[in-house]
């Protein structure tokens, strides 16, 4: 077997892919009161009862992370994201915010994010296995 | 003497500083959502309006039943005791410092008219209560594990803000410690709180009517005519 080598990360590309949505993305993830009632809503969460399949941790610590980084991930934080937005979230868009914020559309652009980076959400984690 | 004109300052120039910044950041945030939202297309396909058309309106029985599953999934039915303690905290923000009866002397003092009022008894017993209700929410950030997970340092920084004006205010009536220095200090977090909520997560003051009323979703309060 040979060792699978990636590309580096292409950071204008994702500077790129941020920019047209970043008033919106920026005022949700501002707005976001960190009460942590969007959790119920959330059929995962209520399966696993981890913090990590809040909604607004998923998005928080992948979209979230992005912006404030500007775009300048490694390929190590897209894959430490994997988790959360592939495996932790089926962007079933039923998620509740009490403030009105859209968390679906903040978790479907980091997963857009990252596939245009080769971290794709692959078989195991589409079964819900680790 | 110093003190004196530290309080004429704080009172005076410094509140309607901090009166502007609150308005200017009220109309900043209005305008940059309108900005950021557009018009929603219009629907071609109603899923409800369909439905109507060919089973006709459903009986009160059903209605009754959908209303009884919403409310089991909202958060009220969730968690009854957020649900009541958080509403309670957000309507006590408001009407406190606006009904509250030292506060509408001083308007009288200096403009000759006053709102109704709170009677003192009703108003120190409110901010005691709003002072519980804090004290529980600061719990929850501590001890319920989602809502550590999610909590930074300046979520506490934020929920300083919020309840120092209330405190200083509570110890401002009692008279405990110096009296003057709490005041002064009752001012001032007062103004802090005003100003906040232009530039920190306490926007979503203005953000949760917008975002309720006018974007559509399943959530919406309001007709929902705006998308992102």
């Amino acid at each position: 077997m040979t060792e699978t080598t990636f590309r580096p990360i292409d950071v204008k590309k994702i500077q790129k892919m941020l920019t047209p949505k970043k008033g919106k993305m920026k005022a949700l993830l501002s707005f976001c009161a960190h009460c942590g009632l969007c959790a119920e809503s959330c059929f995962l969460y209520r399966n696993h009862l981890d913090p990590k399949y809040v909604p607004a941790y998923k998005a928080i610590n992948s979209l979230g992370k992005i912006y404030k980084k500007k775009g300048r991930v490694d390929r190590n934080q897209l894959e430490e994201m994997k988790e959360l937005i592939f495996k932790n979230c089926v962007l079933c868009g039923r998620c509740y915010c009490p403030l009105g914020i859209d968390i679906p559309s903040m978790i479907s652009l980091a997963r857009t994010i990252c596939r245009s980076q080769g971290v794709y959400g692959v078989f195991p984690y589409s079964a819900g296995e680790p | 003497m110093g003190e004196t004109h530290l309080y004429y300052f704080i009172r005076g120039p410094l509140l309607w500083i901090a009166f502007f910044v609150f308005a200017g950041g009220i109309v900043f945030r209005t305008v940059q959502f309108f900005k950021l939202t557009r018009k929603k297309d219009p629907l071609i396909y109603s899923p409800t309006k369909n439905h109507k058309e060919r089973y006709g309106k459903s009986s009160v029985q059903e209605r009754k039943m959908q209303f009884a599953i919403s409310l089991k999934n909202s958060i009220l039915g969730q968690h009854q005791a957020v649900a009541i303690f958080t509403s309670l905290f957000h309507i006590l923000i408001f009407i406190l410092p606006i009904f509250l009866l030292a506060h509408n002397l001083l308007l009288y003092e200096s403009w000759n008219f006053s709102l109704w009022s709170f009677s003192e008894s009703t108003g120190d017993t409110l901010t005691i209560l709003f002072l519980f209700l804090a004290g529980f929410f600061f719990f929850r950030r501590v001890a319920v594990a989602k809502v550590r997970a999610l909590s930074r340092a300046s979520d506490f920084f934020v929920w300083l803000i919020t309840v120092t004006p209330f405190l200083t205010g509570f110890i401002c009536y009692r008279q405990w410690f110096d009296y003057h220095t709490a005041l002064i200090m009752h001012i001032l977090s007062g103004e802090l709180m005003l100003i906040a909520i232009t530039f920190t997560k306490l926007g979503h003051m203005v953000f949760f009517f917008l975002a309720r009323f006018f974007i559509g979703s399943e959530f919406s309060l309001g007709r929902g005519t705006r998308t992102w």
